[in-house]
């Protein structure tokens, strides 16, 4: 339930903005019993994602070391422990060094897992180049690379405010077996 | 389940490769029985196993039926075989299932659960910075998962110790294991060696 009385599901998009409606759907998602955050600045402030979660209860929030392979995997295993994991890479570039935990273990354990099939969402963005430009290394946007190497997770680029709840929704309602990778554009949040 | 039983068990899937009836890499367990019989005294059936693409040994201790784990070999799954109903999960990638561990000990914890991961590698996979995250991370957040770690002094056939210019494996915890044997097998395959 939000300050205006009305639930994160029930929430009127038509004039919402992008961040805003991340913020419903990082709420809708926090209402729900299964849910956990992984990564850096879930818990402590430093991106502008950590903005997205300011309803989203505390103690499902998970601040994390920079070891974003690591990360990865750990919301693969809380995942088959039953928990719906978001792990959140603030830029694509910090997400490509997880790619071995993403491509070889998330993305494959629906083929070669023997009835494993974690669903974890992560979240990633691609860098706005404004107020501040954070250089080539900083703004990758990667998002068809990893719809190449990605057999079973879905990949969504969010570049539209109206995709946006629909689409975290989808990724934690999903029964289908596959994990859902939400590419959001930090330039589109405020 | 004894040393002898494990050990008819793999010399039983060598002749099989040795006849061309897997089509799929294998690694044979052999040199460590005793080892693993003593780990597998403290594995319970509700514990997690998570390890590498060596792992016929551990699914046999942790209860897969002979004839099930042989089905899956046999169907070319021995790299990186998984059985949901016994909670094992192995990968074929070095230190893959390690991260994997953590968070199954991560969510274990939060649930006030009274399951144990055993994480089983080798001693190339102790000198990888994942296992040296992961370890400290579980240390660090008394996380219930235990690593043990099988040295053979090699990584297919690179010399681990040579290739680090040191003495030893990584130090662990006091309740985890460093346990050293001779492998009998080749790093893959059952002698007859075929390139992949």
């Amino acid at each position: 339930m939000n300050c205006h009385g009305r639930t994160a599901e029930q929430g009127d998009v038509s004039n919402s903005s992008y961040g805003a409606e991340l913020r419903r759907a990082m709420t809708w998602l926090g209402e729900k019993p299964d849910t956990i955050w992984l990564g850096q600045s879930c818990r402590d402030p430093g991106t502008a994602m950590y903005a997205t979660l300011a309803e989203v209860p505390m103690d499902k929030r998970i601040e994390l070391p920079v070891f974003e392979n690591t990360q990865l995997g750990m919301s693969t295993g809380m995942a088959l422990c039953g928990y719906v994991p978001i792990s959140i890479y603030p830029r694509f570039n910090f997400l490509l060094e997880a790619t071995s935990q993403l491509v070889s273990h998330l993305d494959k354990l629906p083929i070669f897992g023997n009835g494993y099939k974690p669903k974890v969402i992560i979240r990633t963005a691609i860098a706005s180049r404004k107020p501040l430009d954070p250089q080539v290394q900083h703004y990758g946007s990667f998002t068809d690379p990893f719809r190449q190497m990605l057999k079973t997770v879905e990949v969504i680029e969010l570049t539209g405010a109206h995709q946006v709840f629909d689409s975290y929704r989808k990724a934690y309602e999903r029964d289908d077996g596959r994990s859902t990778l939400l590419v959001e554009h930090t330039a589109r949040y405020a | 389940m004894t040393a002898a039983d494990l050990i008819a068990f793999e010399t039983e899937i060598a002749d099989a490769f040795n006849a061309a009836q897997i089509r799929a890499p294998i690694h044979l367990d052999g040199g460590n029985e005793e080892w693993m019989l003593k780990v597998f005294e403290h594995v319970k059936p509700e514990d997690w196993l998570c390890g590498s693409w060596r792992m016929h040994y551990a699914c046999l201790l942790k209860g897969v039926p002979p004839e099930e784990l042989k089905a899956a070999i046999m169907a070319g799954q021995s790299i990186s075989l998984c059985f949901p109903a016994h909670r094992i999960i192995s990968s074929a990638i070095v230190a893959g299932t390690l991260p994997i561990a953590v968070g199954l000990g991560m969510a274990i914890k939060r649930r006030g659960g009274t399951e144990t991961v055993w994480a089983l590698c080798g001693d190339m996979t102790a000198e990888t910075g994942t296992f040296h995250e992961c370890h400290k991370y579980v240390a660090n957040w008394g996380l219930p998962v235990r690593f043990i770690v099988a040295d053979n002094r090699k990584s297919v056939c690179t010399d681990t110790r040579l290739v680090w210019n040191s003495n030893g494996t990584a130090k662990l915890r006091l309740n985890d294991l460093v346990y050293e044997y001779e492998l009998p097998w080749p790093h893959s395959g059952a002698g007859r060696r075929v390139e992949f």
